[in-house]
């Protein structure tokens, strides 16, 4: 089979596996950024300052192991991208951090509460274009962003040329929730007290966000032919973390609105939820069916999920990242074989929870994709 | 008014639980009381976080009043709150520098009378060894989000335990769990802060 034939088998059977219909396979999805770097050979500090080496190394890793498609493309450079998502500064290998280890950020209150009447003044996109100075060099922001979103087309091309799948692909600007953004500019101690102590002002300010948001979205035309896939997070507006009456009024209500614009112009969110959801799982049945993905850690609980949700959304993931690196090739083997089980073989993307973290172990990479075809062939 | 001060930082309400504490404080009522009330107000949030009434932005919100509320005391009085139920040396291990859940966990144990010897974010294990030995701690908690951490907690853990077979060592954060315990080989899993907690008082009062 040619890679354009095998492309479209591919993409086929991962658009089945959104729209809950039977497939010949479970889909094997790749997601293991800075692990592809060990894979390949390159120090964290190479894979952060090059842009281009993080699409080569993520692309290489991806196709040794054989892997259907990746989660999120590599390329362009993680630190300033993550910066933008999570609005602090990122501690960066080779610079503030040992050669080879591990990107981190670095929480600290950065946005203030002078900031919060200014995005009440001036909205959210004229805050953020202050603000960013505060956390990254602008020299080195600036051009990192660029070359992210003028070479994804190229990137694109190359993985379809190859006959491998994007789910994240849609030309979308990754959205979160105001929450998240606020919660990193903020730390999330700092936030926490907030949505304590001024809760109605933090509403405030997460409508005027919102509203920013969702007139991006509304400006998008997406591309026909695409699983048009964008990532949606939530990390620390999880269930686990955040009582009830504040979930309720803070991190829930947004999502949904994002979600619905996104899918409004044919997008398909990728709710890439860190954390224990398993709460409030059965919300999300208030999203349209068959129009998302849930891509959660491993800490969710999916028995519940699939018994609750899995008539109307299908999910991507969700091997632990402790069992990639702690567990063995046969605690791999057996909770691919339960996972598998639990979902019928239906609605299930095989992937890394999260991201398969830098320091998993080849054998129980390799033992999650043995497993992926040893019982995911229906 | 004990019962109110109990209820109030229960309930997470900040501005009453601080009124009704300086209330007292200025009535000059016995300091010691007074903590006395503010942790079993914090024992009772303990609860309603076991029962999943509360989650982990009730425990930083409570932590927050708790320590505002000891500081109206300070203010007033020279105590440390009276005799501590044992040492508690914790950290987050080399190579990692998050400290929310770290920071919560030294929140309660506080709240809890434990002496807490907070280490910071990315601690040697040689740290560790040594200030466990100088402060005569009975536990040592490790934390980590990251998996690098899993290394490092493994290498603490065995430090520790080369200089002082009988100490008790923890470990928690955001991706810890038994399989993770199994390869540190530490003691236990604190799977949150109210289970750390629950672990120094098994170890350390016998509770």
């Amino acid at each position: 089979m040619d890679n354009q034939a095998l492309y479209q088998e591919r993409y086929d059977r991962i658009k089945k596996t959104i729209n809950l219909e039977p497939v010949d396979r479970v889909p094997l999805i790749f997601m293991g950024t800075a692990f592809s770097a060990r894979h390949v050979g390159i120090t964290m500090a190479e894979y952060c300052k090059k842009p281009n080496a993080s699409f080569i190394s993520n692309y290489q890793t991806m196709v040794d192991y054989g892997f259907d498609g990746v989660n999120l493309a590599g390329g362009g450079r993680i630190t300033p991208i993550l910066t933008s998502l999570w609005l602090s500064r990122l501690g960066v290998p080779g610079r503030d951090l040992p050669e080879d280890s591990l990107w981190q950020v670095m929480e600290s209150e950065v946005m203030t509460h002078e900031d919060y009447d200014y995005i009440l003044a001036n909205g959210w996109k004229k805050f953020v274009n202050k603000y960013m100075p505060r956390v990254i060099s602008m020299w080195e922001f600036i051009p990192a962003m660029m070359w992210y979103v003028s070479n994804q087309p190229r990137i694109r091309k190359a993985h379809i040329k190859g006959g491998y799948v994007i789910i994240n692909d849609s030309d979308a600007r990754m959205p979160t929730i105001p929450f998240e953004y606020l919660c990193g500019g903020r730390s999330m101690t700092q936030f926490f007290f907030d949505l304590y102590r001024m809760p109605d002002k933090i509403q405030e300010v997460m409508d005027v966000i919102l509203e920013d948001i969702l007139a991006d979205i509304r400006k998008l035309k997406p591309a026909k032919d695409r699983i048009n896939g964008t990532w949606v997070g939530g990390w620390r507006s999880a269930s686990s973390l955040v009582s009830p009456k504040l979930w309720d009024r803070f991190v829930w209500p947004y999502f949904v609105q994002i979600v619905d614009a996104l899918i409004e112009k044919g997008i398909t969110p990728v709710l890439h939820l860190d954390q224990d959801w398993s709460r409030d799982i059965e919300r999300l049945r208030e999203l349209p069916a068959k129009k998302c993905i849930l891509n959660p850690d491993g800490m969710t609980d999916m028995v519940k999920f699939k018994k609750l949700v899995g008539d109307q959304m299908a999910m991507m993931g969700d091997i632990p990242a402790s069992m990639l690196v702690a567990g063995t090739p046969e605690d791999i083997d057996k909770y691919v074989k339960e996972l598998i089980e639990i979902f019928e073989g239906q609605g299930l993307l095989l992937c890394p929870g999260c991201d398969a973290p830098i320091n998993t172990k080849p054998e129980n990479m390799q033992a999650f994709v043995d497993a992926g075809h040893k019982y995911g062939v229906m | 008014m004990s019962n109110q001060i109990k209820q109030a930082l229960s309930d997470l309400e900040e501005e009453m639980t601080l009124k009704l504490v300086q209330e007292r404080v200025d009535a000059g009522d016995d300091p010691l009381e007074i903590i006395a009330d503010c942790r079993e107000g914090m024992a009772d949030i303990g609860k309603r976080y076991e029962t999943q009434e509360y989650f982990v932005s009730d425990l930083i919100m409570a932590g927050e009043v708790f320590k505002q509320a000891m500081a109206i005391i300070g203010e007033k009085f020279q105590t440390d709150g009276g005799p501590k139920r044992g040492t508690v040396v914790i950290g987050t291990v080399q190579g990692d520098i998050h400290d929310i859940g770290k920071d919560i966990v030294v929140n309660l144990l506080q709240a809890g009378n434990y002496n807490v010897i907070d280490l910071g974010v990315d601690v040697a294990p040689e740290k560790f060894v040594a200030s466990a030995k100088e402060n005569d701690a009975a536990v040592v908690g490790l934390s980590g989000l990251l998996t690098v951490a899993f290394d490092a907690m493994k290498e603490t853990t065995e430090a520790l335990r080369s200089t002082n077979p009988k100490i008790k060592v923890m470990i928690g954060g955001g991706s810890m769990n038994e399989q993770v315990l199994k390869h540190v080989g530490a003691d236990a899993l604190g799977a949150d802060a109210q289970a750390a907690v629950e672990l120094c008082n098994q170890w350390i009062a016998g509770e």
